[in-house]
């Protein structure tokens, strides 16, 4: 039976009232209290803000933010509203169109990924308002076979307001693609009182053999709160890589939810957050293998600086019928400060005996030896710290293929370091080589 | 060009150094031979400065300084190289990045400007050949994967391109087979000139083959207890470390 979009938000209204905005009694939510961030927003988080109650941003400042001398097909959004110009000419058998777009004129396109799914894993009050609320996002649709040569880079600039923005991915039968969700703000971010709030859903889902590399870099301003999700089903025989990068925003929770659905399908889940002063950047994964033969892969690293906390859960659940399911998963952590704080947990669920599962977490300073035999060479004690600091996280970001991001995160993430400039002019004298990028 | 005076150096409150007596010249090569823990790598971490170490007595002076205050970097910046027993792994860190840093960071202190990419990228190459590393290694991550034998080419290399002052070469040769002893050795005998000092710590002779020594001093349970010249690295191959030992209490 199929439902209107009234019946659809009705829905989310409904979900959102029982479940509520998450609080720390909630075991998944126990070490990220949101409480004072969204009692800021109050009235307008609940209020689902008009789609065109939006700020004015200069083609210039756009530019600014987005990533330089990237090669891709961009679509802008701004504070949850897709910009209409700008969706360049794309290729045969690749369609992208805005959500709000979608909703009016192929509603039972456009509310596909907005439906609920209560039972999913980590479903929370935030899902629920976004399915209630997102009035704009990307829909995107990849034709069987089809390649995409270039990226599709979605640029969300949040100028310090509320945005519930919901992303339908469909990857085609053996199509192959990379998506690039970047979100930033505006400097003004930081001047409005209760700062900005996104909130964001993306839905993806790859057919039997798709392939996608999904890069998610959150640079929020730091006034901003970043609730995320990424719920992801893959078909057999799947290729899914995700990257998620954060070093924005005051407060950030992102769940990467991945469910390998039928056999022979694979994901690599690598992620980085960075974080100084008061921030606090919480990742919960789910990684559920409900299939035979499928391979997991996942790898985050945290950097945690000052007064600010990381958050890692990585829960891995083998279903009884997943045999031959192999599963490795790590979680390496660097204190920076003695005030600075991780919690990290990795959980296996596996219900039955044919699998090979790893996993670790690991919580450190640096290394004494390699500090000394950085000194013993002439660097300083300082250097030596920040070459090791940023060796360790940028260890995360060698999978990254594309130059241009590459660069571009390295260089907010040097930016984070207290010596970072030093070490970027250190390393940047020298022309990149091939290895140094694959 | 180096000067130690009555050195007693323990760790975790065991005294390892009992009173090392030494002075190596500009342009000597030395040898500083024992059995296992004797306190030679001991030696060697100490003049590189490396901690966890407690200096109970005595001095070491480098070129007139007092080296025993001065940070590890600042050792390395007046010419003190420490080639390592085992080289660590820095995955991440490029090891041509390192090495321009280390080169900048000494020229930088001794207020000279800084070697331009291309003449950096040049010489690199040039001391790379001399101990046969095979360039791509060059922009690999600081030892990462390298075989054990690639590690201490890498220090040699390493040691070639920070042209140190006092070259410290601890168990250099441990290891190698004998093609890679003979590249190092090769590499090392380059490195030989009268401004320069070289120290080599081993418990095997067969270094010596190929690097002559102009002295050669047993380190024997943190003393030094004989010294010679190349010959006495030949009689303790035949006889083992005994008998100096017995000469020595007698």
């Amino acid at each position: 039976m199929s439902r209107t979009l009234e019946q659809i938000r009705a829905e989310g209204r409904e979900a959102f009232e029982r479940h509520g905005i998450p609080n720390t009694r909630l075991e998944s939510w126990k070490y990220t209290d949101v409480k004072r961030v969204v009692a800021a927003h109050e009235q307008d988080l609940l209020a689902c803000p008009a789609a065109d109650k939006t700020a004015d941003i200069a083609a210039d400042d756009i530019e600014n933010i987005a990533i330089d001398a990237l090669d891709a097909y961009r679509i802008v959004l701004v504070d949850g509203c897709v910009l209409t110009e700008g969706i360049g000419d794309l290729p045969d058998g690749v369609r992208v169109e805005s959500l709000a777009t979608l909703l009016s004129e192929h509603p039972e396109q456009g509310i596909e990924p907005l439906r609920l799914e209560e039972d999913a894993p980590l479903f929370n009050g935030f899902v629920a308002l976004n399915t209630a609320c997102a009035r704009d996002g990307v829909g995107i649709c990849i034709s069987d076979k089809v390649k995409l040569e270039k990226p599709l880079y979605i640029l969300h600039i949040n100028s310090g307001r509320v945005a519930h923005i919901c992303h339908g991915i469909q990857i085609g039968k053996h199509a192959e693609a990379c998506i690039i969700e970047h979100y930033a703000g505006t400097e003004d971010a930081n001047e409005t009182n209760a700062g900005g709030f996104t909130n964001i859903v993306s839905q993806l889902r790859l057919m039997q053999g798709a392939r996608l590399t999904h890069i998610r870099l959150q640079q929020e301003a730091l006034k901003t709160t970043h609730i995320g999700r990424v719920a992801v089903r893959q078909h057999r025989d799947s290729h899914f890589a995700s990257h998620s990068i954060a070093l924005g925003a005051g407060l950030s929770r992102v769940d990467i939810v991945t469910s390998l659905a039928e056999a022979g399908a694979d994901c690599y889940l690598n992620g980085l957050y960075l974080t100084a002063s008061r921030q606090h950047a919480d990742h919960h994964t789910v990684i559920d293998h409900q299939a035979p033969h499928c391979n997991s892969r996942e790898m985050y690293r945290g950097v945690m600086d000052d007064r600010s906390r990381g958050v890692f859960n990585g829960r891995v659940v083998v279903a009884k019928g997943a045999v031959k399911t192999d599963s490795a998963q790590s979680n390496a952590n660097l204190l920076l400060s003695p005030k600075a704080e991780i919690d990290t947990k990795p959980e296996l669920e596996i219900y039955n005996d044919d699998v090979k599962c790893a996993h670790g977490a690991t919580i450190g300073q640096l290394d004494r030896n390699q500090l000394f035999y950085l000194k013993s060479r002439g660097l300083s004690e300082e250097e030596a710290r920040q070459l090791l600091t940023f060796a360790f996280a940028d260890e995360v970001l060698t999978s990254i293929r594309i130059p241009a991001v590459r660069r571009h995160i390295e260089h907010a993430a040097f930016s984070k370091l207290p010596l970072g400039a030093d070490i970027e002019e250190l390393l940047a004298g020298e022309p990149l080589t091939e290895e140094k990028l694959i | 060009m180096i000067k130690i005076e009555n050195l007693h150096v323990s760790v975790d409150g065991k005294e390892i150094l009992k009173g090392i007596n030494l002075e190596i010249g500009a342009g000597e090569v030395h040898a500083i031979m024992g059995p296992n823990g004797s306190g030679k790598s001991t030696l060697s971490n100490v003049i590189a400065g490396r901690d966890g170490y407690e200096i109970n007595q005595g001095s070491i002076t480098y070129k007139g300084m007092n080296l025993l205050e001065m940070a590890p970097e600042e050792r390395a910046w007046n010419g003190v190289f420490l080639a390592f027993q085992y080289p660590v792994e820095i995955a991440g860190v490029n090891n041509t990045y390192l090495l321009k840093a280390g080169v900048n960071a000494k020229r930088k202190h001794h207020g000279e400007q800084e070697l331009d990419a291309m003449d950096f990228m040049q010489m690199v190459r040039d001391k790379a050949k001399l101990v046969e590393l095979d360039p791509s290694f060059l922009s690999r991550g600081v030892n990462e994967g390298f075989s054990g034998g690639e590690k201490k080419r890498n220090e040699i290399f390493q040691m070639a391109v920070l042209e140190p002052d006092l070259a410290l070469l601890d168990e250099t040769d441990s290891g190698l087979d004998i093609d890679a002893l003979r590249i190092v050795a090769r590499g090392v005998n380059t490195l030989r000139s009268p401004e320069r000092a070289i120290v080599m710590v081993t418990h095997y002779q067969r270094l010596l083959d190929y690097i002559q020594p102009d002295v050669v001093h047993v380190l024997v349970e943190g003393r030094i207890l004989k010294s010679g010249d190349k010959n006495l690295a030949l009689e303790l191959e035949e006889r083992g470390y005994d008998w100096v030992r017995e000469e020595a209490a007698a």
